[in-house]
């Protein structure tokens, strides 16, 4: 019956996994009301307790009430365990609610289990967050894209370039106008040959990983580019950058090309997307590049490589490879909103699959040098892990 | 007073689990304007100088001072300017002040190399005996003396003096007044019990969690999770959500990447970045239940000087999706159902605390609304825009909630003005420290504090 099935759940729960089961938990769990999994909780626990009076069971309750304090009336809101249920309810003038907050085997010292139960509870249910709460508002709906200004819309591709913006980047995050500057001359170039090439995003994802020819094409590029970057940045910057910027700009340009719809028109809003959020991931690529900084290419070409077989399944463990190869804490949020750029970035087909064709060869290049640095690259690792001055960003 | 008309059912769920269980909506906010236009800066510019702002903040109170002056001290009384002075006659001049203290803290004295000193550590109070007003006007200072609370004064207040100078060109002061409370606005309050939340000083980002169960707590009082049924209505009458400042932590301030070597820093993460999740996650949870209202603070990612701008939008993107999330300025003023609230983060009043006597924030947000104006001291001793236009702090219109966010305990007063005004002066206590917030009722002008707590292994309950 449906009413035994819970006090089952529950019991699995307490006794079996020894979990801390506070009724919001429960309440996503088992997709219910917040009132109706507080009300099972308290089921579960007379039930049990009538069964079997020795059962080791805790309960902590939610008190509510009026209390008196510093000459005014306060309302008080505690958690409090079972054996100072009837002290706290002394205290109050009025109380006007109580409900059991949380049923678990062992006693708790302090409340912070509780915290953390609920904490992911919700994190995993983010987006639903109201579903069973007994308030419901109406106004609170999410923004039509219309309302929200160009940051939305931008900010699928802005992440996507975080990669671009921030190896080209090489002294640090505020430098974020060179990028944009750097992308609408090599942007400007892919556009030129933007007509040329139509194809699959997938399949020249695959390409690119795998493709060892047409390197020469990939090799007359990269001195171009390094003019306009030499416009762009000052000398200093140069010589770090010399290295970084062959084999990144290609590799980049994928990234940053890929997102833009059309290139031609919105190169204002990559570049300026470009900033923002590629400021924040920035100071992890740059962290990312600067910890491979012994061996610059050898690093960045193999992270591409690793990226882009995974680009060819699902542009989805990307991130993760990245970040199992690079550092231990590669910061997360970029691989969630990258996912989300992936995601976009094969409906706006044709112009990013022309930029494709350009990169892909570039890729290629650097899948060549993938032979010779591999061993480097593993020194590199262990390197760095020993080198490794705690949590990464 | 708040889910009072809860209690007979406190006990409601203590039962087993009972038919579809009630889903209390919302109580919508029927009337929402955003009134901090002035505070909002759009190009800024930074070559003008802060003389300006003093200027337009004289040329823009005097005439009510005069006023003022004259309804107090008779209306045959002579406004004279500092420069039309004659010695031994009695009159009334109308300037700003100006405190010179031994101890306020000088950047020319810390570079000053003759006097190899190490500069001075923040004190708590930097007032000293021997301090001294000073009234100037557009072209002339002249030095105060006599009726008049030293101590008490700060910089940057406007004021009406009664006095006559003396031979050693002195003023002596017989009487002082201030601007006084603002004209009234009419009241349109509702006519049911309507509550907003006032929270400030959340401090995510702090090394100690033990303020994050109650600020889970509090975000589920407030979205209808916690609580008896009884008490769940109740929440459902709160209508908005206020935070006035400081989510983050101070905690989140090193400045350690400045000092440190680069290659010690490279991989460090600002601890603001994991407080801003963190806060997000937070808003996210609110923002789909109730409307919110987010100032900034001392500590939060935004521009330093008052008035400070609403927090960007892409450091919140779970939250910002849903329209129910409003970044808004600090200082904030808004109408909300009828009901004018203006309000700061605190820094005006905490700076007021540093320079003055005056020791009770509840009395210096009393007094600053008394002299008229937001935050004299800035410029002076609290970063602000260069103003020169208006002064976007002069206090043009009596609010009916005044508030100040990081306050150090709650305190809460209904001020009556003599043409009528009614203001309600909230201190909002720091959520971090004492796990308190405030809920304010529109409908009598009312509030009472929120307290949250969960059990610690130390703790008697």
């Amino acid at each position: 019956m449906a009413d035994e099935l819970y006090l089952e759940n529950i019991d699995e729960f307490v006794t079996d996994q020894n979990r801390v089961v506070t009724y919001k938990w429960l309440s996503y769990t088992l997709g219910v009301h917040v009132n109706q999994a507080k009300q099972m909780l308290y089921d579960y626990v007379e039930r049990k307790r009538k069964e079997n009076s020795g059962a080791q069971l805790h309960v902590t309750y939610l008190v509510a009430g009026n209390l008196l304090q510093n000459g005014h009336v306060c309302h008080k809101v505690a958690v409090v365990r079972e054996d100072k249920l009837e002290a706290m309810k002394s205290k109050l003038s009025t109380v006007s609610s109580v409900h059991v907050y949380s049923v678990q085997k062992a006693l708790l010292k302090d409340s912070s289990p509780l915290y953390n139960t609920d904490y992911d509870i919700v994190k995993t249910n983010l987006q639903h967050c109201s579903r069973f709460s007994a308030i419901r508002c109406a106004a609170a709906v999410p923004r039509t894209p219309a309302e929200a200004p160009p940051a939305p819309a931008q900010s699928p591709r802005s992440q996507r370039d975080p990669g671009a913006a921030g190896t080209l980047n090489g002294h640090g995050p505020p430098a974020a106008k060179a990028p944009p500057q750097q992308h609408k001359g090599i942007m400007g170039m892919f556009a030129a040959k933007a007509a040329a090439k139509a194809q699959d995003t997938p399949k020249e994802a695959k390409a690119e990983a795998k493709e060892a020819p047409g390197v020469s094409a990939a090799s007359s590029k990269p001195p171009t580019k390094n003019n306009i970057m030499n416009n762009f940045f000052g000398k200093a910057a140069m010589n770090k950058l010399k290295a970084n910027s062959v084999p990144e700009q290609p590799k980049e340009e994928k990234e940053v090309v890929k997102p833009s719809v059309a290139v031609a028109e919105p190169e204002s809003s990559p570049n300026t997307v470009a900033e923002k959020p590629g400021k924040k991931a920035e100071s992890a690529r740059i962290q990312q590049k600067d910890k491979k900084s012994k061996t610059k290419r050898a690093d960045r070409s193999d992270d591409e490589e690793e990226r882009d077989p995974e680009n060819v399944k699902k542009k989805r463990k990307r991130i993760k490879q990245l970040q199992s190869d690079s550092s231990d804490d590669e910061d997360v949020p970029p691989s969630p909103t990258l996912e989300e750029e992936r995601a976009p970035s094969p409906p706006p087909a044709p112009a990013p699959k022309a930029e494709l064709e350009p990169a892909s060869t570039e890729v290629a290049a650097g899948a060549r040098k993938r032979k010779r640095k591999r061993v480097l690259k593993s020194k590199m690792f262990i390197d760095e892990e020993e080198g490794c001055m705690g949590k990464a960003g | 007073m708040f889910s009072e008309q809860a209690a007979p059912m406190a006990q409601g769920l203590l039962a087993p689990p009972s038919a579809e269980p009630p889903t209390f909506p919302r109580v919508p906010v029927s009337g929402y304007l955003d009134c901090s236009q002035p505070f909002q800066l759009g190009e800024r510019g930074f070559s003008r100088q802060y003389a300006h702002i003093y200027a337009v903040r004289l040329a823009g109170m005097r005439p009510g001072l005069e006023r003022r002056a004259q309804s107090r001290w008779g209306d045959d009384i002579v406004l004279r300017k500092l420069s039309e002075l004659q010695a031994g006659e009695k009159c009334c001049v109308v300037g700003t002040l100006f405190k010179s203290m031994q101890l306020q803290p000088s950047i020319l004295q810390e570079i000053s190399e003759e006097h190899n000193l190490v500069p001075q550590p923040p004190l708590p109070k930097y007032i000293q005996p021997s301090d001294e007003l000073m009234l100037e006007d557009e072209l002339q200072r002249i030095k105060l003396e006599g009726a008049i609370d030293v101590q008490r004064l700060v910089t940057g207040t406007i004021l009406a003096v009664y006095g006559c100078e003396q031979d050693d060109g002195r003023f002596l002061v017989e009487d002082h007044c201030f601007a006084d409370l603002p004209p009234p606005l009419p009241w349109n309050g509702p006519s049911s019990d309507r509550f907003v939340l006032l929270a400030s000083g959340l401090g995510l980002g702090s090394v100690s969690g033990e303020a994050l169960l109650s600020t889970q707590l509090l975000v589920d009082v407030v979205t209808g999770q916690l609580g008896a049924e009884g008490e769940q209505s109740c929440a459902a009458h709160i209508t908005r959500v206020i935070l006035a400042g400081n989510l983050l932590s101070q905690n989140t301030q090193s400045r350690d990447t400045i000092n440190k070597a680069k290659y010690l820093t490279k991989k460090m993460q600002a601890a603001s970045v994991e407080a801003v999740k963190m806060l997000d996650e937070i808003l996210l949870q609110l923002c789909t239940s109730v409307p919110v209202d987010v100032m900034p603070g001392e500590f939060d990612p935004t521009n330093y000087t008052l008035p400070q701008q609403p927090l960007h939008r892409c450091m919140l993107p779970l939250a910002s999706a849903y329209a129910t999330l409003h970044l808004v300025t600090n200082p904030y003023q808004a109408s909300l159902d009828g009901v004018r609230f203006l309000g700061t983060s605190g820094q005006n009043i905490s700076d007021i605390f540093k320079y003055s006597s005056m020791d009770d924030y509840l009395e210096i947000l009393e007094w600053t609304l008394l002299a008229g104006h937001i935050s004299p001291t800035a410029p002076d001793t609290l970063g602000c825009y260069p103003f020169y236009k208006t002064d976007p702090f002069i206090l043009t219109e009596c609010p009916h909630v005044y508030f100040c966010g990081n306050a150090p305990h709650f305190q809460s007063k209904l001020l009556q003005g003599k043409e009528g005004q009614r203001v309600l002066l909230v201190t909002v206590p720091d959520f971090g420290a004492t796990q308190t917030a405030c809920l304010v009722n529109l409908r009598d002008l009312t509030c009472q504090p929120i307290t949250f707590s969960g059990f610690g292994a130390d703790s008697e309950d």
